[in-house]
């Protein structure tokens, strides 16, 4: 039978992608190897037949995004993508220390503005930031937190190292995706879950609902969490239906919500019912038809004041974009400097800032070879990957960058990894990235374990956004070992594993309690693998 | 010598079919500051309705309301008593073109040197601040914009609206005090000069009587940045003193509206504003 992964290309050349399964020698990395034992043996049919099986598995839970016309299909792959707890306590140090410095912001240039006069950021940046939302200053969420849900985008470069590409922290989406892969692939590989401790992600919306829970204003009891859609008509509503859903919370439109004096109610059979916390998935220019879009249909009129008076929480806060803004990155690592007083765990993509003549004219010279944003954009809009332009594309490109300097940044263009995907019946070397998502409940926070894996799905292509044709793979964390050396070692040879998957229960940075949770999660997990 | 000015001030609209929901706020509350110090204020809805105050990015104070009675008619009105200061001697300690404009101001009142919807560039108003600064210490340079401005605009109520540019207005070659702050703010800002926007109300008369109410004018005026705010009605060709009365400041018009609000119904008329003044001391 031949090796699936025969002819699988894995390019050694200095400036090269990273693989992510295989090193340069074309050897199996060592968190791969049990999955590449798995795998190597079965044959493309019965890959075909798999991947019959998971894109039932996918329609069965009604994952259909392109039924309402408004996003394709997101394709999950089969072959999932790994990262050994080493990789993961890198990822969630660095997530959550960004998380922590990107909030310590958002509250200071919505209130004292120190970071503005202590000059480490410049004024004109932040008051010229289109999402820099002068309507949201001065209101003071009840337990402190603004990103309630982050995701940062992180890819990994030539050299294997995770680098943040963009920050989140507006309406960061795609959690869905993280939860349903892992459904699906539970039910079409299970036997792969009994191979491998791969901590849970089904526990994502118990820990959302504990954070909302935990940012309603204090002298509510039991407060009363909703999630607020723009409606069935986009392309996230399967999310935002799932959130709700699993949270056992009200799924809302803004004509379900009423602000009456500052309180805000939602319509319901039995009457007006109190909303403490709303977990909007709308954006902040169509929120309150009062301060931003007068004709927005799909807000709630009043809902910034009422937040102001401290009687309900807006989850995520108003006004965070102005931290998503992309010159805006640029400066998140002297963030963390300053906030914490703590150096990045993950370092930036290198970033020139186009504001500056003297990076704007070396930009210039060499947009050929750059990748060029606009500060805005969400979801690879407006991109221009040098590389891949036509001349008439940067003549184009040259001339908006000139006439609004502010607008726009510049990336060398970063490699992603690659990582070994399902196209035309073989495995093949697709680029990837990773978004995890980290949720702040006001005493900690939570990164889910693993997050969402896009995948670009023509070969080459280094544009993963859904929006652009992209898919996406079951992300794997795993789990320490927590078994004894004599035991592993029988459990290694029974299912066939020759290497250790994972480090010693001394290597992470988890609390014995924490250790003990994960513990137990992961037993849950494992049942519902097997069944 | 200070002036006790007390002020009536009253909007409203009138709409085709009742309306069942509104949301509103209000910026008509004077502010308390260095040259002015406000005694009393209440504003009160009718139909009656229960208000929120707040301090907006801006440090206005905003009057917040919403109505789920059913009406036809939405009437606001404020009332003040606000002590005023004389306008101050024009600065005489000011920095020169070169350190109004150098980078560290232009970095501290970013929000006042850029253009706004309201106050966009135009090559020939960047030309001609340019002359007017060239020809002018920066102490002198807003009474020679106030000349310059009422040079190309003739006052006359009616026809420009809120959402007419300083550029439209030049063009027409008419317009209302916004228009001429607008326009005063656009060649300012093309000379470098930080400034910014002054809504609030004038006592029309230098010699007012005591205990007279007179009708005043909800009025808009500007500040420069002379290594300190100071005011400057080019309407009127003054500098900002004991007639002016500040409401609110901001980028334009747009930051400081004295009314507005979203509703469902139909179409509404709005029934004008009537400012009354008094002198009180």
């Amino acid at each position: 039978m031949a090796d699936l992964f025969e002819g699988y290309p894995v390019e050694v050349a200095a400036a090269a992608a990273w693989d992510e399964v295989f090193d340069a020698a074309h050897r199996p990395r060592e968190v791969y190897t049990a999955l590449h034992d798995a795998l190597q043996p079965l044959s493309s049919s019965d890959l075909a037949a798999r991947k019959i099986a998971l894109d039932r598995a996918f329609r069965d839970a009604g994952i259909t995004f392109n039924l309402f016309g408004e996003e394709r299909p997101f394709p999950l792959d089969l072959v999932p993508r790994l990262l050994s707890c080493d990789e993961w306590d890198v990822i969630e140090r660095g997530v959550t220390q960004r998380v922590r410095a990107l909030e310590a912001f958002l509250d200071d240039v919505y209130g004292r503005a120190d970071v503005l006069a202590d000059g480490i950021v410049p004024r004109r940046l932040v008051l010229s930031s289109s999402h820099f939302h002068r309507a949201a200053h001065g209101i003071d969420p009840p337990n402190g937190v603004r990103a309630h849900v982050s995701g940062i985008d992180l890819v990994r470069d030539e050299r294997g190292h995770f680098r943040v590409l963009e920050d989140n922290v507006r309406v960061p989406s795609g959690v869905s995706y993280v939860i349903e892969n892992r459904r699906a692939m539970t039910r079409v590989f299970p036997e792969l879950f009994s191979t491998h401790r791969v901590r849970p992600v089904a526990d994502y919306a118990t820990h959302l609902l504990h954070a909302l829970r935990a940012a309603a204003p204090p002298e509510v009891a039991d407060p009363t969490v909703v999630v607020l859609t723009p409606g069935v008509y986009n392309a996230a509503y399967f999310e935002h239906a799932l959130l709700a859903r699993q949270m056992g919370v009200e799924l809302v439109e803004g004509r379900d919500l009423s602000v009456r004096n500052n309180r805000v109610t939602m319509r319901t059979t039995e009457g007006d019912h109190p909303v403490h916390v709303v977990y909007r998935r709308v954006d902040d220019d169509w929120l309150d038809p009062l301060h931003f879009r007068p004709e927005s249909m799909v807000g709630c009129a009043g809902l910034l004041n009422a937040a102001r008076t401290g009687n309900v929480t807006i989850a995520n806060a108003v006004g965070n974009g102005v931290a998503d803004d992309k010159l805006m990155y640029t400066y998140v690592p002297d963030l963390i400097r300053y906030y914490l007083g703590e150096e990045p765990a993950l370092d930036n993509v290198d970033t020139f800032r186009l504001e500056d003549p003297d990076q704007r004219a070396h930009v210039l010279d060499n947009l050929e070879s750059l990748v060029v944003k606009p500060v805005d954009g969400s979801g690879g809009k407006g991109i221009v990957i040098g590389p891949q332009a036509t001349e008439a594309e940067l003549v184009e490109l040259r001339a908006r960058v000139l006439a609004d300097p502010r607008g726009w940044i510049a990336q060398r263009v970063v490699k992603l990894s690659t990582s070994p995907t399902l196209a035309d019946d073989r495995l093949g070397p697709r680029h990837v990235d990773l978004r995890p998502f980290a949720v702040n409940d006001g005493n900690r926070i939570w990164v889910l374990p693993g997050g969402l894996t896009r995948v670009a799905l023509p070969r080459g292509s280094l544009v993963v956004n859904s929006s652009q044709g992209g898919g996406s793979k079951d992300t794997w964390v795993l789990a320490p070992e927590r078994v004894a050396p004599e035991e592993a070692a029988l459990l290694r040879r029974r299912s066939g594993l020759t290497q250790a998957v994972a480090a010693g229960p001394d290597l992470g940075p988890h609390s014995s309690d924490e250790q003990q949770q994960q513990q137990s999660e992961q037993q849950n997990q494992q049942g519902g693998g097997l069944c | 010598m200070s002036w006790q000015i007390r002020i009536e001030h009253s909007t409203g609209y009138r709409y085709a079919s009742p309306v069942i929901s509104s949301y509103n706020e209000a910026r008509i509350i004077p502010q308390t500051g260095d040259r002015q110090l406000t005694l009393e204020a209440t504003v009160r809805t009718e139909p009656a309705s229960t208000t929120y105050r707040y301090w907006d990015y801006w440090g206005t104070q905003v009057t917040a309301f919403d109505l789920h009675t059913p009406h036809t008619e939405l009437i606001v009105t404020g009332r003040s008593v606000v002590q005023t200061a004389p306008a101050p001697a024009r600065p005489t300690d000011v920095p020169g073109w070169d350190g109004l404009t150098d980078d560290r101001v232009a970095d501290r009142f970013v929000e006042f040197v850029r253009p706004t919807v309201s106050t966009p560039e135009h090559p020939e108003l960047l030309a001609a601040a340019r002359e007017l600064a060239a020809a002018n210490a920066p102490a002198d340079f807003l009474p020679a914009v106030g000349d310059w401005v009422r040079e190309k605009l003739r006052y006359q109520p009616g026809t420009t609206e809120v959402r007419t540019s300083a550029v439209e207005a030049w063009q027409q070659g008419v317009g209302v005090c916004q228009d001429f702050a607008h326009l005063a703010l656009v060649l300012m800002r093309a000379a470098g000069m930080p400034a910014r926007y002054v809504s609030g109300y004038q006592h029309p008369s230098a010699d007012a009587a005591v205990g007279e109410t007179v009708s005043g004018q909800s009025h808009a005026w500007v500040e420069g940045w002379l290594g300190e705010w100071w005011g400057f009605d080019p309407t009127n060709g003054v500098p900002a003193g004991e007639q002016h009365v500040v409401v609110a400041r901001g980028r334009d018009y747009n930051d400081v509206p004295p009314m507005f609000g979203v509703y469902s119904g139909g179409a509404s008329t709005s029934l004008g504003v009537t400012v009354s003044v008094t002198r009180l001391g």
